[in-house]
């Protein structure tokens, strides 16, 4: 029996895992990152356009601040989200931007004087302002009221995550590769590590560690048509779930992309539209400010998605062989912006389908792309339920998206989000009580029952097909538990989810090597994911009401006063069925009282507490109209105790300077 | 001091503490012997062509470099001079060259397998450059050596002779296409290893230069192989006569004074 | 070209392995040299998979068709299968790419596919570039040493020219796919030599002004024959990277500033 200790245990070497991993590492405790693949592969890297972060550096962000990234943040999840955490969140983004152009990262930087640019469908004219010379430049994207999306050309994830993996090899952080966690070790109430296998030669070895951050990122290829790498299969929520203590939350909140190419689902960035580019059906027109005469493209994520296939249900998608679909066109961009700014892009169209899109429009109809849910936790990134488990990215539910994620906000919650997490998790490793103390006869059980599982899928004498099975879950899920939900749908991808569950305990290999073997991979994974799934389909079923990127047709309207909670999943035992549990987010504190998100449908049922604190809030900024914001927002809903120490404080901006804004606010 | 300092190096603890400049330095003595080979192999050939203009314009040449022209007399030890250059130059630049060279039977074959497979034009010229260069090794030496201890039996008769009745076309015919080869494929490696002449457009010069590359090849073989077959004539024909200098037509009434 | 109707004509050619189009499609044989280290008993071998051609096929694909359909054990790498994270490099046809974004259209209808060479072999098609990978960003200092290690976060992010954050970002493109030294004939006699990813490690944190190092620290770690100076400027690694990095200029740059330390 392998044991290997460490202080802190990261599942996971994206963006968030690795940020974890810096924080703990500086504050003296050891690391140990587990990684399915060389970090830098992550899927963190595809994160094509940007990060939001309020810096307000060029001109058309001029006048942003934490406020409105805060608005904006809130009302993209439509009023699903924590709005402690996203005040947290948006505080702390700045800092990482910044953090991040301390550590290398080669942010695009504003250009003084005139520039041309797409808004609308039109060229304007804007003029970046000379002090503004050099610093991180910003991007318009969905769902913001300014241009706050910092970026490096279009590869802002794949820069972000070269930077941020160097740095960890520079903290001489060990990332285990290629080696896959598969339970987690956990006794009365706490996690201590994990069972990992050693994905080369079969092995398995016990992880235990003082904490256990789990930093898996999404569950996307619990369906067919997801812009989601192919290690992105939600193990890591799967692996909480299993414990039957954590809880999984609001997993039925699934965000899908606009603009995946069609239809093989590859991604092309927000970007893409946030730099112009417009959305047109069969007949070339441009559909979106029919729908959406405010935001036009730039809805929200949720919003635009529905928008489109609704459009084509209508019988306007362009047609093809592969099925209806509509046309992204960014030829009005121009060439030379096209080659540097959308560079992937480009090489996304030339090579997989032979589009030039300086020329020719992209074939786009919306894929999953996000899961907003995830291993819930508290501001602090533990699961209330699971002491020493943490979890930090896509794969948590720390819930600042609550059920749609603004883009940009993905790759700026991994590392801020890591920042936090990282100072509370060496927080937990200083505390003398939660050294490990529990007997190695406990973890060579877990080994003990792990191998058996194992053993069985190997030796055992099942008959089915566990790729089958996969693709069965994955059509199930696209075609029942997509964007538009219904009722009924709903009630038959849950029927048959629990049936290909079972099936799956019954899953035989073909191939019957106990070292690298792909079949037993997805042998074992697929049992993991179609837990998963389930906690999406029946939490989408049971949830009577439309949020953020969770539409039911038969019950469209948002409905705060049965369903302003967060759905909550655990798992027990030999059940097929997750128990679901709800927890309620309280209107009374809230800094930005629930109503209409200013784009998408304006017909949603008040909680019945909402009046009254919207009274209060107004109430209390008219009382404090002459005060400073941070003094108003401080009255509304105090945060700044919430965070670690060394991350607190205001952000400097040209029109906040330093010594106005940092000092005298401290 | 020096002792220690002899033992620090013995012990293989020389470049722990500052990595020494020397690989910096060969590095450029290589690519600067190599140029200076390259341009003289140009020049040469240019000289030695000469032959195919008339018998005269080579002795004109040729004399030219013993100084003929400038002291009234021949030096051929000028050229002797200038062939020990020569050779210094071969020498380090071989020894320099040498190291990049497969040193065993399986960088032998893990290059060449390599080759094969990956059919990729500078990974192959490679291989060629560095086959034509083991191969001056052997076939420069006997030339370079005559050159530098008989500097006088350079001349229209004195070289035909050697080609033909001094059996020295075989090795001429090798010698010409290893150092062509060499040669060419060196100076395109050198401009694209200092990127010389990049421009806005690297890819668009390195593919001009390739073919600039193969044309100046194709040029200097052409003009080789037609020097070579002039000397192969003459030396044919100056058989019977082996040996005897040559004197050109206007010299010849007063023959004292040359080749003293 | 706003003509809708001409816009039909390239979704014909797109796709992503669907059954659509009934077009007879061609039968390929994919041959693949299999071999896996565990099981040294079984030798190096090709193994030839016959799969028919689907519309838009990529070696993800046809590679994920065979396995689930005729081999189970067949072993390779992707991950984004988008061109974007460089796990994906094999030999296809004696050239290393990206299989992810290799349409099978663009081979003929028998072609192989082998392992890179140089790294450490997992099985079949799969190969260890990350551990090599670490290694050599461990040996170069392949992060960026800040001049100021601590700096407030609160304050404005030091100011950078946007041209030279442009360039910084065209070396930082790299996705560590390993083409670079597979292809690298050098690499491949001399197993210590630092290859084209290494160097351009180097060149890019020499372009970064917020890097403490001088060219005297680069040299320390790429002045010698298994650095800059071992480049035989085969340029094999400018020719297969799938990201059309600037390889052979930016090797070049780097071997002329650390040539001219040699005098200094």
């Amino acid at each position: 029996m392998k044991i290997i200790y460490t202080d802190v245990l990261v599942i996971g070497g994206g963006l968030a895992g690795l940020r974890v991993a810096i924080g703990a590492k500086r504050r003296g405790h050891d690391v140990v990152i587990l990684s399915l693949v060389p970090p830098k592969r992550s899927h963190s890297a595809a994160a094509q356009g940007g990060m939001q972060a309020s810096l307000a550096n060029v001109i058309k962000g001029q006048g942003d601040t934490e406020d409105i990234h805060f608005e904006d943040t809130v009302r993209g999840s439509d009023w699903g989200a924590d709005q402690k955490v996203v005040r947290m969140f948006v505080n702390t983004a700045p800092k990482a931007v910044r953090e991040l152009a301390a550590w290398g990262l080669p942010w695009s930087r504003v250009r003084r004087g005139d520039r041309t640019v797409i808004i609308n469908g039109q060229k304007v004219t804007i003029t970046e302002r000379d002090e503004a010379h050099g610093l991180v430049a910003q991007r318009d994207f969905g769902g913001t009221k300014k241009w706050r999306t910092c970026y490096v050309s279009d590869g802002t994830g794949h820069a972000m995550l070269q930077t941020v993996s160097d740095q960890a090899i520079g903290a001489q952080i060990p990332v285990h590769e290629r080696t896959e966690a598969i339970a987690l070790i956990h006794d009365a109430g706490r996690c201590y590590g994990a069972i990992v296998r050693n994905l080369i030669t079969g092995e398995l070895v016990a992880y235990v560690a003082k904490a256990t951050c789990v930093a898996s990122g999404g569950a996307g290829r619990i369906y067919r048509v997801t812009t989601n790498a192919v290690i992105c299969e939600g193990i890591g929520s799967a692996l909480a779930l299993e414990t039957g203590i954590a809880r999984l939350g609001n997993m039925e909140a699934i965000q899908f992309h606009p603009t995946g190419i069609f239809p093989a689902g590859i991604l092309v960035t927000e970007g893409c539209r946030g730099d112009g580019g417009l959305l047109k059906d069969v007949d070339g027109h441009r559909f979106m400010p029919d729908y959406e005469p405010e935001k036009k493209e730039l809805a929200s994520r949720d919003v635009v998605s529905r928008r489109m296939e609704e459009h084509i249900a209508k019988g306007k998608g362009a047609k093809s062989r592969f099925g209806d679909h509509i046309w992204l066109d960014i030829t009005l961009l121009g060439e030379q912006h096209i080659r540097h700014n959308l560079r992937e892009v480009f090489e996304i169209c030339h090579y997989f389908m032979g589009v030039d899109p300086t020329k020719d429009w992209i074939p786009v109809r919306p894929a999953q792309h996000y899961t907003m849910g995830g291993v819930r936790t508290n501001h602090t990134g533990e699961s209330p339920d699971l002491k020493g488990l943490f979890a930090a990215g896509e794969a948590a539910c720390w819930d600042m998206h609550g059920f749609n994620r603004l883009g940009g906000n993905s790759v700026a919650e991994t590392v801020v989000a890591g920042m936090i997490v990282g100072e509370f998790i060496a927080d937990y490793c200083d505390r003398l009580d939660n050294e490990v103390d529990i007997p190695t006869s406990l973890v060579h059980d877990f080994l003990k029952r792990e191998q058996g599982k194992l053993d069985t899928l190997v030796d055992g004498r099942g008959t089915e097909d566990a790729s089958a099975i996969k693709a069965e879950m994955q059509d199930l899920m696209t075609a029942k538990v997509g964007i538009f939900r219904r009722g009924e749908d709903l009630q038959a991808a849950v029927d048959e989810l629990q049936r290909l569950l079972v099936r799956s305990r019954n899953i035989g290999l073909r191939e019957k090597a106990r070292g690298a073997n792909p079949e037993l991979v997805t042998a074992y994974r697929v049992q993991k994911m179609l837990k998963v799934a389930l906690c999406v389909a029946y939490g989408a079923l049971v949830r009577t009401e439309s949020r953020g990127a969770h539409f039911r047709q038969d019950f469209p309207r948002r409905n705060d006063a049965e369903w302003l909670k967060r759905t909550l999943a655990s798992w027990k035992g030999e059940e097929t069925l997750p128990s679901l549990a709800w927890e309620a987010l309280d209107v009374g504190t809230m800094e930005l009282p629930p109503g209409w998100r200013g784009y998408g449908a304006k017909d949603y049922v008040d909680h019945p507490d909402t009046p009254g604190r919207a009274a209060d809030v107004d109430a209390v900024k008219a009382k404090m109209a002459d005060a400073s914001r941070f003094d108003v927002q401080e009255a509304l809903m105090p945060y700044d105790e919430l965070l670690p120490e060394p991350l607190r404080g205001r952000n400097e901006r040209i029109d906040e300077p330093m010594d106005k804004t940092c000092e005298s606010g401290k | 001091m020096e002792s220690s300092n002899q033992l620090i190096a013995g012990i293989g603890l020389a470049g722990t503490a500052r990595k020494s400049r020397w690989p910096a330095r060969l590095d450029f003595i290589q690519s600067g012997t190599g140029l200076v080979l390259a341009l003289f192999m140009w020049g040469h050939m240019f000289f030695v062509s000469t032959i195919l203009i008339s018998n005269d314009a080579m002795w004109t040449i040729t004399k030219f470099f013993e100084g003929y022209f400038f002291f009234g007399k021949s030096y051929p030890i000028m050229v002797s001079f200038v062939v020990a250059t020569v050779i210094t130059l071969l020498v380090v630049h071989a020894f320099l060259a040498v190291r990049k060279f497969p040193i065993n039977y399986r960088q032998f074959t893990t290059f060449h397998g390599h080759m094969k497979m990956m059919r990729h034009e500078d990974t192959t010229l490679w291989f060629w450059q560095a086959l034509t260069g083991f191969a001056l090794f052997f076939v420069a030496a006997p030339h370079v050596y005559i050159m530098l201890t008989h500097p006088e039996l350079i001349g229209p008769f004195e070289s035909g002779d050697r080609v033909w009745t001094g059996h020295y076309w075989p090795l001429y015919i090798l010698l010409l296409l290893a150092v062509e080869l060499h040669g060419g494929i060196g100076l395109y490696r050198l401009a694209v290893k200092w990127d010389w002449f990049a421009g806005p457009d690297p890819a668009a010069t390195r593919k001009r230069l390739k073919t600039l590359k193969w044309a100046l090849t194709v040029f200097f073989l052409a003009l080789g192989f037609a020097t070579l077959a002039a000397y192969v004539k003459i030396g044919i024909a100056h058989a019977p006569d082996y040996g005897k200098p040559y004197v050109p037509a206007a010299l010849q009434a007063a023959p004292q004074g040359v080749n003293k | 070209m706003s003509d809708a109707n001409s816009k039909i004509i390239p979704i014909a050619k797109a796709g992503n392995g669907g059954d659509g189009g009934s077009a007879a499609h061609r039968q390929l044989k994919i041959s693949v040299l299999r071999y896996n280290p565990q099981e040294p008993s079984q030798p190096p071998r090709m193994q030839t998979y016959p799969l028919e051609e689907a519309d838009g096929m990529t070696l993800f694909i046809a590679l994920n068709e065979i396995r689930e359909k005729q081999d189970p054990s067949l072993q390779f790498d992707f991950v984004c299968r988008a061109g974007i994270c460089g796990s994906c490099a094999m030999v296809i046809n004696g050239r290393p790419t990206l299989a992810c974004r290799t349409l099978t259209k663009s081979l003929g209808a028998e072609f192989t596919l082998a392992p890179l060479p140089f790294f450490e072999l997992i099985g079949d098609l799969s190969v260890n570039t990350g551990k090599w990978m670490r290694g050599m960003s461990e040996r170069l200092g392949g992060w960026l040493h800040m001049k100021e290690p601590n700096p407030d976060l609160r304050r404005a992010e030091q100011k950078m020219d946007p041209d030279l954050a442009d360039k910084i970002y065209e070396l930082d493109r790299c996705v560590e796919c390993g083409c670079c030294v597979a292809a690298c004939g050098t690499a491949r006699m001399r197993k210590d030599f630092v290859g084209a990813v290494g160097l351009n490690r180097v060149a890019r944190f020499r372009l970064d002004p917020r890097d403490a190092r001088t060219d005297d620290d680069y040299y320390e770690v790429i002045g010698d024959d298994d650095g800059v100076f071992g480049c035989m400027s085969l340029l094999a690694c400018h020719d297969v990277c799938p990201k059309d990095l600037p390889l052979a200029t930016q090797i070049a740059f780097v071997r002329r500033k650390m040539v001219s330390l040699g005098w200094s």
